[in-house]
């Protein structure tokens, strides 16, 4: 019996300290960001507000990549589909429904529900490389879809998008307001990203790792792999496009460009810049790539070639990116910690 | 309720011009353990893969607890009673040797349960520790089952495919590359496991087969040779022709698997 208690306690500590290390990795970036407000609002800044907010709703778009690579082994190359979808969803409710940050979130949540299933069915039925290109596919043809459907503005997308206050009964955000949006946006991509690191650990969340590792023994487990896999398409789908229906609350606009293939890759190399696998490293990778654009953009023309380089020098030397790096350390620390107390 | 639990019927497939299995019929008896033995390329995995689902038969039926369950998908199976493990181990290499399990147990879990935190899952837990104390494998708990030795992986491969309770388990080759003194220690605990249990068993080893079986299915080529009591099947004269004549010291006809 003691020996069962020993083996519990060990299993049990385990997985507390990796959580540990996680939710570490999480609370360094909410501080950094809080920081990062503290900084911009002395200094009256609005460019820099903006920019971080956008690096935040693409942060979410990364997220949403995480779970399908980091954990079910999907790459998905279209995920831009569902972030421009929720874009395009919410600016229209936004300026046609109601200038509503509730009825914005709620009907893109229904939408992507339903388009999100479509889209996974379609998916999903392929493996590997197919499954990428597959994603890949079906967002180009949406991306063109919108482009040329006038209805919704076509190649010039929506402009005009109403600015709202969001109502959360004691206080209310108004979306133009720099601090003000980007506290906001922090604290639903941090829910978004707690909502994420809670499926994860639990049992269907563990499966979507077991189909990760080695999905051909799923089903002798009693589980069909479609199926896990199509909940975990659909749950990623809801995070891009949640992330996506905050873009034309801060831009006041949303355009086809959202469902480019340039930004469903820039998700990809923030999940891998990051730290495949880590949902924290979505919210580093973002922040890295955002920067490095504004600030080498600001010396050279060609930022794209010195990004490209700087993306491969990583992926070298940091293969498992920076919460791959960071994470074992935050865990020794965290164990430490758990050990003295 | 008819004595046996699993009813294979005229069961035939092929790939291109090879027949894996053709005509094949034989019962497992509740309770009991039926090998199928065969030298190697016999079709006895491919066997397996019918029976499991993870192949569909070109011909023929399977019944399983009195019911048809000719072309039901793998997992269904599974939560109908029927587990099986893998001749090649097949495992979470990348997971704990604990995550193995637990993941195994977890379809013992209510429905419920799925989208609560993982904590929760106390039967799935429990089961997966019992199942380190039955097979030795509690001081490997927390390692990765890529790192454990060839030995303990087929263990934990023969743990986690009972790991959902199952009412038949088909073992391929549980032994295959364990050392001596581990593979009669497999032998007995599988002994142990029948009678609950209802075992189809795939082994190379006949001093295993001679031990463990109630009865012995024996293929060639795809089809069935002769079955019966391991002593009938061991005085069969074409079992002897086309077996164990080829090996008269009978020790591993067929020689090493893959
Ligand atoms: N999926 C497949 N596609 C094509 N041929 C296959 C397939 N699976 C098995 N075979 C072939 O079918 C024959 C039977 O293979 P099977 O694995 O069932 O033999 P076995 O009796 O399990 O042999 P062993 O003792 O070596 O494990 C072999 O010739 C094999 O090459
Ligand atoms: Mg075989």
């Amino acid at each position: 019996m003691a020996e069962a208690a020993i083996l519990r306690n060990a299993v049990e500590a385990t997985e507390r300290i990796a959580r540990g290390g996680r939710n570490l990795l999480a609370g360094i970036f909410v501080a950094i960001a809080l920081a990062f407000a503290v900084f911009a609002g002395m200094t009256g800044d609005t460019f820099f507000f903006r920019l971080a907010t956008e690096a935040l709703i693409f942060a979410g778009l990364a997220l949403s990549v995480d779970l399908l690579l980091g954990y079910t082994g999907l790459l998905s190359l279209g995920q831009a589909l569902f972030f421009g979808f929720g874009a395009y969803v919410s600016g229209l409710v936004l300026k046609n429904v109601a200038p509503s940050f509730w009825a914005a979130i709620g009907i893109t949540l229904a939408a992507t529900l339903l388009v999100g299933t479509i889209a996974g069915i379609i998916s999903i039925r392929a493996r590997g490389v197919y499954f990428a290109l597959i994603t890949f596919g079906l967002a180009q043809v949406a991306f063109k879809v919108v482009f040329n459907t006038r209805e919704i503005g076509g190649s010039d997308g929506i402009i005009g998008i109403p600015q709202i206050r969001a109502e959360f009964g004691l206080f209310s955000v108004d979306t133009q307001s720099p601090a003000g949006f980007f506290l906001l946006t922090l604290a639903f991509m941090m829910l978004l990203y707690a909502g994420c690191a809670y499926l994860v650990q639990t049992p269907a969340g563990r499966l979507l790792v077991a189909i990760r590792t080695n999905e051909s023994r799923v089903p002798f487990l009693g589980y069909s792999p479609w199926r896990a896999k199509l909940f975990a398409f659909v749950a990623a789908a809801v995070v891009a496009a949640l992330s996506g229906s905050l873009y034309p609350m801060l831009r006041g606009l949303v355009s086809p460009e959202l469902l480019a293939f340039q930004i469903s890759g820039n998700a990809v190399i923030m999940v891998v810049i990051g730290g495949v696998g880590t949902l924290a490293g979505a919210f580093y990778g973002s922040a890295i790539l955002t920067m490095l654009k504004s600030v080498i953009g600001t010396f050279t023309e060609y930022h794209l070639i010195v990004i490209g380089a700087l993306f491969m020098l990583s992926v070298i030397f940091f293969p498992k990116g920076l919460a791959g790096y960071a994470l074992p350390r935050l865990e020794r620390w965290v164990a430490r910690r758990r050990g003295r107390a | 309720m008819s004595a046996a639990l699993l009813e294979v019927e005229g069961l035939a497939i092929s790939f291109g011009a090879l027949r894996a299995v053709s005509d094949l019929s034989f019962t497992a008896a509740r309770g009991g353990i039926t090998s199928v033995i065969g030298p190697n390329g016999a079709g006895k995995s491919t066997l397996f893969n019918l029976v499991s689902g993870a192949l569909r038969p070109q011909q023929g039926r399977v019944r399983f607890a009195g019911a048809d369950v000719t072309g039901w998908s793998t997992h269904k199976l599974l939560r109908a009673g029927l587990s099986r493990s893998f001749q090649i181990t097949n495992l979470f290499f990348d997971l704990s040797v604990f995550e193995n399990l637990r993941l195994a147990s977890q379809v013992l879990e209510p429905m419920g349960r799925a989208l609560l935190p993982v904590a929760r899952s106390t039967a799935a837990r429990d089961r997966a520790e019992e199942l380190l104390g039955q097979f030795g494998l509690a001081e490997k708990a927390t390692e990765l089952a890529g790192h454990l030795s060839h030995g303990e992986q087929r263990r934990l491969e023969i743990a986690v495919s009972l790991a959902c309770r199952p009412k038949m388990l088909l073992l391929d080759e549980p032994t295959q590359g364990m050392s001596h003194g581990d593979t009669q220690s497999t032998a007995a605990m599988i002994k142990g496991l029948a009678g609950d249990l209802t075992i189809l068993l795939i082994e190379h080893d006949i001093d295993v087969v001679m031990n463990l079986s109630d009865h012995v299915v024996v293929m060639h080529q795809g089809a069935k040779l002769a079955e019966g009591t391991p002593a009938e099947v061991r005085g069969n004269a074409e079992v002897q022709k086309a077996y164990f004549g080829e090996n008269p010291g009978g020790e591993t006809p067929g020689g090493e698997a893959h």
